[in-house]
């Protein structure tokens, strides 16, 4: 089964402080949506309301259809993997896995079979008998996996699911779980700061700041054309580079790799320059003092001047709005 | 190990053998302030231990020598059992059947301890810290106050209800002492468990109900079995709502004992039986011992 997700006009306040703000939003059938944001912007409530946990001050959440605002978490059918996993520690693995079928009252002879095919999927039917306690920490994020699975949920919430793995186990982790969303073919709802995750796990991707979606779309959309100078900061490994707009008092925004360096408009003076593999990275100022980021393929000089152009620029309000959104081009140019 | 000890075997065992300890490590462990220390210890713990010494005396030596004797000895000439055997097996013995009243009234105050305290404790920790304190000093207003003056009222509404002199009356008295502490306990062990926990098995399918007795009640084990015992020696020892609200032909232990060092019975056999109402209590402490042990529930749940 898998379901759609509907939120409409969704509010949560906690104290004076407004976590979501009037917030709608849709996610498709089997879509993996992943909900990026830096932490302690409400992603985690937003989830946890889906889930039940928290409750909702004001609008209402559907699950294909069906009013679940009001309901408690034990009839959503809705399942969630939280970001410490929460494994039960007075249970094995395999009692942690059957957990959510006995609580749905499934026969002994039911349950056995369930449990022994998710951990086939997840690779873990070696340590079915082991203590939560005794077991890897890439090993607890696929147990809360199976967990989650062996239900048959209509709609699977997970919270920063790969924050608590190591760096080598989380970038596999990351394509494991693409994949076992493809199989499935089930919708995902996924909260990550680490736009990285946004970039390789999502369908679609919405950017939260201040309680709100800022700006919902295809990540790669959402990375070449933000809505706002914060979402183009936010989304990428730097954040963009600016330089005054002479024309209307505005900014003119750009992204290290939209730059060809030799000739053009704009110069800057080296300040740092530091090789990295095939590249130099530099650090510079241009003619008004504005630092910019960029990377050459020759090594420069600290004082030298260079000059450059912009394949591609985006403008940007004084309030920080994108003004020119139509003249950009849909695709970058290979660089 | 001490530092003398950590510091001899430097040379293995061989060597150390042949040799004699560091004279420098032997005479660090007997500087002053040690043996100060050392004779604290034992000044305090004999002064502690006196009137249990007199006690076990009284318990199992003839009359003639312990209260009936102008200078009792304090080193024991000679030991008895029929203290004992005689509190234990005379006719009218009120002692045994005593034992049994208090063993029934404990067992109650400590299961109404943990029936009313596991939902209490929950719901409390669940509120906001300080609403949760405050409600818990709340609860000890009654334990500040004398239970003397508990007591009258109580037993003048308990005599209404026709309950005056059963153990329930008495544990439900008792309970008002034991239920505080069975709260401020439980509510510290479900603080510590991690909220995620709860949520994820009410998110997994679990009612509150469930969630609460399945999988949070089993992680706090060893603070329940200690706020049972805590609750179950609180009423073996409690004397004053049992003396108030007890019947006299058929009063708890710790009752009938007062009686007859006070007034009726034998006191000599009342003190040798206090020997025998300390068994159901170590009884109980050796059989729940290995549950207050937390194990390794704590880990697994990380952040
Ligand atoms: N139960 C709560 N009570 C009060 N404030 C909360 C509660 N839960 C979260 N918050 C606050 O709401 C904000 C958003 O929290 P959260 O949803 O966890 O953000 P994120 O997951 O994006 O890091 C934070 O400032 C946090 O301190
Ligand atoms: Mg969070």
């Amino acid at each position: 089964m898998t379901a759609k997700l509907e939120l409409f006009r969704v509010s949560k306040r906690f104290g004076d402080r407004l976590v979501a703000d009037d917030v709608s939003l849709t996610v498709d059938a089997g879509e993996f949506f992943v909900i990026l944001g830096p932490s302690g912007e409400g992603k985690s409530t937003l989830l946890r309301m889906v889930a039940g946990i928290e409750t909702v001050d004001a609008g209402l959440i559907y699950v294909d259809g069906v009013d679940i605002t009001n309901l408690p978490p034990n009839k959503r059918n809705v399942a969630m993997v939280f970001q410490n996993y929460a494994l039960y520690p007075n249970m094995n693995v395999y009692q942690n896995i059957a957990f959510p079928l006995k609580m749905q009252y499934f026969p002994r002879e039911e349950i056995e079979p369930k449990v022994h095919e998710v951990a086939q999927t997840l690779g873990i039917t070696e340590i079915l008998d082991r203590r939560v306690g005794q077991i890897s920490g890439g090993q607890q994020q696929r147990v809360a996996l199976a967990r989650a699975i062996v239900r048959n949920p209509s709609l699977f919430l997970l919270d920063e699911p790969l924050s608590n793995l190591d760096a080598r186990v989380r970038f596999s982790a990351r394509a494991e779980l693409k994949k076992l969303q493809r199989d499935l073919g089930q919708t995902f709802v996924f909260v990550t700061h680490d736009q990285k995750e946004a970039e390789s796990l999502s369908d679609r991707t919405g950017v939260l700041h201040l309680g709100r979606f800022e700006q919902i779309g295809v990540f790669h959309d959402i990375y070449e054309r933000p809505v706002s100078r914060w979402v183009g900061d936010f989304v990428g490994d730097y954040p963009m580079n600016y330089l005054p707009d002479a024309s209307d008092g505005g900014e003119i925004g750009f992204r290290t790799e939209w730059v060809d360096v030799g000739a053009g408009p704009y110069s800057i003076v080296v300040e740092v320059a530091e090789r990295q593999g095939e590249l130099v990275s530099v650090l510079g100022r241009d003619p008004t003092g504005r630092r910019i980021f960029l990377t050459t393929l020759k090594q420069p000089a600290i004082g030298d001047t260079i000059r450059f152009d912009l394949r591609q620029k985006l403008r940007f309000g004084p309030d920080g709005a994108r003004l020119d959104g139509a003249q950009l081009p849909s695709r970058p140019a290979p660089s | 190990m001490t530092p003398a000890a950590g510091a001899a075997p430097s040379g293995g065992p061989a060597a150390a053998r042949d040799r004699p300890p560091a004279p420098v490590a032997v005479r660090r462990r007997w500087t002053g302030s040690t043996i100060g220390l050392y004779a604290a210890i034992v000044a305090i713990s004999a002064f502690l231990l006196f009137p249990v010494y007199v006690i076990f005396l009284m318990a199992f030596l003839p009359d003639n020598d312990t209260i009936y004797s102008p200078r009792p000895p304090l080193i024991p000439p000679t030991f008895t059992l029929s203290n004992l055997t005689q509190a234990l097996t005379s006719a009218n013995s009120p002692f045994l059947p005593s034992m049994y009243f208090s063993l029934e009234i404990a067992f109650l105050v400590g299961a109404i301890a943990l029936l009313i305290g596991i939902p209490t404790a929950y719901g409390l920790s669940r509120l906001a810290p300080r609403l949760a304190y405050g409600l818990t000093t709340v609860m000890f207003i009654v334990n500040m106050l004398p239970s003397i003056t508990i007591a009258l009222p109580i037993s003048v509404q308990f005599i209404k209800a026709g309950l005056y002199g059963s153990a329930i009356s008495i544990a439900l008295a008792q309970e008002l002492l034991a239920l505080p502490v069975t709260v401020f306990l439980l509510v510290g062990a479900f603080h510590a468990l991690p909220p995620d926990l709860e949520n994820q098995a009410r998110v997994d399918g679990a009612s509150r109900p469930q969630a609460i007795f399945g999988n949070l009640v089993p992680l706090i084990r060893p603070a329940i079995v200690a706020s049972f015992l805590l609750a179950w020696m609180l009423s073996w020892d409690e004397s004053t709502f049992a003396l108030i609200l007890s019947n006299p032909v058929h009063s708890p232990l710790a009752v009938e004992i007062f009686y007859s060092v006070t007034s009726r019975g034998n006191a000599v056999y009342a003190v040798a039986f206090s020997f025998i109402a300390t068994v159901p209590v170590l009884i109980l402490v050796v059989f729940l011992q290995r549950y207050l042990k937390g194990e390794d529930l704590a880990v697994g749940v990380r952040g």
